[in-house]
């Protein structure tokens, strides 16, 4: 009963109308994704459900909770957490590191304390996060810095440190973008394992229609901050609208 | 599974201590002015205290200080008044001086919360300013720009009569400040303000709370500052406004630089380097200098401490440090150095 029930969200930046009226729900255990054209407002309902930016009319609920009023380094409590579309990495640290990053909250303060005084239980600290790395695969990165890494690596670290804080849902922006087609499957398959072996709801902005097409349960369609239509992929793609808001109304005779 | 820290060769950790444990035995031998060597390394290790103190903030927090002899300043006097007028006994002092210096800290913390960059470098470098008018003009307790007399450490009976006691006092608090500070920093408060020195929003979104945070990297900073400028003024014992001008926080900024941003050994190489430099070689240099033009001390300060951050910020930006550990990693793939790596 974790659901996520964006309604009737507006959000204008200085006269550009990002968000205007959208409204959706995220079912527990789905993955979701929503697609749309440049500046269709998928990043500003991303950042409204993390906190970043506060809409102007419009409720989030998580659960039963309202989290509008949640700041954002809180919203990761709530049990939900993300990735940027820009890499939002720290390049020199290790990857390690990086991802143990994700759990800051998860670490107590008084363990904190423990730990500074003996470094004997720096281990458990550890566990989570290479557990993390393992089920991506980049279980031979742990010592590396993260700066002399390919793209590839330092996007899936971003999705580690997502989840090593074992989130409830998962909102991954634009995971493929600048990846070839085999290192898109890989994010894809990925995202199912998300799901399915970490029981994660998974809530992804995505360009490339293939992965949209192969991983989505369900797809929203949004257009100049409107949502065109919300369905199963198959329905989303064979949609009069959807078609004319990607292709122009030309392709739709 | 490999250790954590597995390139951390922590073997090098005991023979250091050792070696400055017996490095004044080592110079009493080696020669007469020995004295005037644990003074100049006195110096070093306050110095290098506050350096690991402003590498927290600026190295790796990223958030640049021009003030830091403002916190210095405020250690020092603090201290000398507390100790010599107020009566409190200066162990109690080493303890409650720095705790009021990180409060200075806090204050000055809460316009960082909204700047950044060359701001709030200006901004704490009006900070430095004030401390100093202020010192100036609270006379009844501080005697102004005249300067104060500050009494000899007096630690649980015993008096810390010279230089070579002094040694002992000071390199003490300069391992305890290292060894702990390299611990938070590997802890979830180092990576926190390191989150927030590259990527606030990755910071946030990983439930870094940034107001915090930040001011509890300028409180840090501070206390390390004002612990450093208790240790100046009892083991100087003499402080006066001159000592702390803004030139004093821009070397300390050089040191961290030329050491290695970032990095709390980068702190401490870079202030031994800086202050070495100072009183043992630029005096020797002024000399050759001095059989061909006219030149004073401050003037070829200045000019040598500017090239070294100029050549240091254009060559070897990850400074004495990262020079290190590059070389290390040259020796271990010796015959196999791919070259291009190491230009």
């Amino acid at each position: 009963m974790a659901d996520l029930t964006v309604e009737n969200l507006k959000m204008h930046f200085s006269g550009v109308v990002a968000l205007d009226g959208v409204s959706l729900e995220v079912k527990e255990g789905e993955i979701f994704s929503l697609v749309g054209p440049n500046g269709s407002g998928k990043t500003t309902l991303f950042n409204c459900i993390s906190g970043f930016v506060t809409p102007l009319r419009g409720t989030i609920q998580y659960g039963d909770k309202d989290i509008l009023c949640i700041p954002p380094h809180r919203i990761i409590d709530v049990g939900i957490s993300r990735t940027f579309q820009n890499l939002q990495n720290i390049p020199y640290m290790t990857v390690l590191d990086n991802v143990l990053l994700g759990n800051h909250s998860g670490i107590g303060n008084r363990e904190t304390v423990r730990r500074w005084i003996s470094q004997r239980q720096r281990k458990i600290e550890e566990t989570t996060a290479l557990e993390v790395l393992d089920f991506l695969g980049l279980a031979n990165y742990e010592q590396r810095y993260l700066s002399g890494q390919p793209y590839g690596i330092q996007k899936l670290v971003e999705i580690a440190r997502a989840l090593v804080s074992r989130p409830k849902l998962i909102l991954i922006d634009e995971p493929a973008a600048g990846m070839n087609d085999q290192e898109t499957m890989e994010i894809a398959k990925i995202i199912r394992e998300i799901r399915d072996d970490l029981g994660v709801t998974v809530l992804v902005v995505e360009h490339d229609m293939s992965l949209v097409m192969a991983v989505s349960d369900r797809v929203c369609v949004l257009d100049s901050g409107t949502v065109v239509t919300i369905g199963e992929p198959a329905e989303v793609k064979a949609h009069p609208d959807v078609i004319s808001a990607f292709l122009g109304e030309a392709a739709v005779a | 599974m490999k250790g954590r820290y597995a390139d951390e060769n922590l073997k090098w950790i005991a023979p250091l201590i050792l070696l400055v444990i017996l490095l004044p035995f080592l110079l009493r031998g080696a020669t007469f002015s020995y004295r005037y060597y644990l003074y100049v390394l006195n110096i070093a290790g306050i110095y290098t205290i506050l350096a690991v103190g402003l590498d927290v903030l600026s190295g790796y927090t990223g958030l640049v200080s021009l003030g830091h002899a403002g916190f210095l300043a405020i250690g020092a006097y603090t201290s000398a008044i507390l100790v010599d007028q107020a009566g409190v006994p200066f162990g109690l002092s080493l303890i409650i001086t720095p705790l009021i210096t990180g409060l200075f800290g806090i204050v000055v913390g809460f316009p960082a919360l909204r700047i950044s960059g060359m701001y709030l470098g200006l901004t704490t470098m009006g900070f430095g300013f004030i401390v100093r008018r202020l010192i100036i003009a609270l006379r009844t307790w501080t005697e102004g720009s005249a300067g104060l007399e500050v009494t000899k450490p007096l630690l649980f009976g015993f008096t810390f009569n010279s230089d070579w006691d002094n040694y002992f006092l000071v390199y003490t608090f300069v391992i305890l400040v290292i060894v702990s500070i390299r611990r938070v920093m590997k802890s979830k408060v180092g990576r926190a303000l390191m989150a927030i020195r590259d990527s606030e929003h990755a910071a946030q979104a990983a439930g870094v709370n940034l107001t915090r945070y930040k001011l509890f990297a300028f409180f840090l900073s501070a206390v390390l500052a004002g612990l450093a400028g208790v240790l100046f003024a009892h083991t100087m014992r003499f402080i006066s406004t001159d000592h702390f001008d803004i030139l004093l926080s821009i070397y300390f900024i050089i040191m961290v630089l030329v050491g290695g941003v970032g990095t709390v050994y980068g702190a401490v190489v870079g202030t031994l380097f800086i202050v070495l430099l100072d009183f043992l070689a630029i005096p020797i240099f002024k000399d050759w200098l001095g059989s061909f033009v006219a030149v004073e001390v401050a003037d070829i300060q200045s000019l040598i401490f500017g090239l070294i951050m100029f050549l240091f910020i254009i060559f070897q930006p990850m400074g004495l440090y990262g020079m290190w550990l590059k070389m290390r990693i040259y020796w271990k793939l010796f015959p196999f150095n791919p070259k291009k790596r190491f230009t």
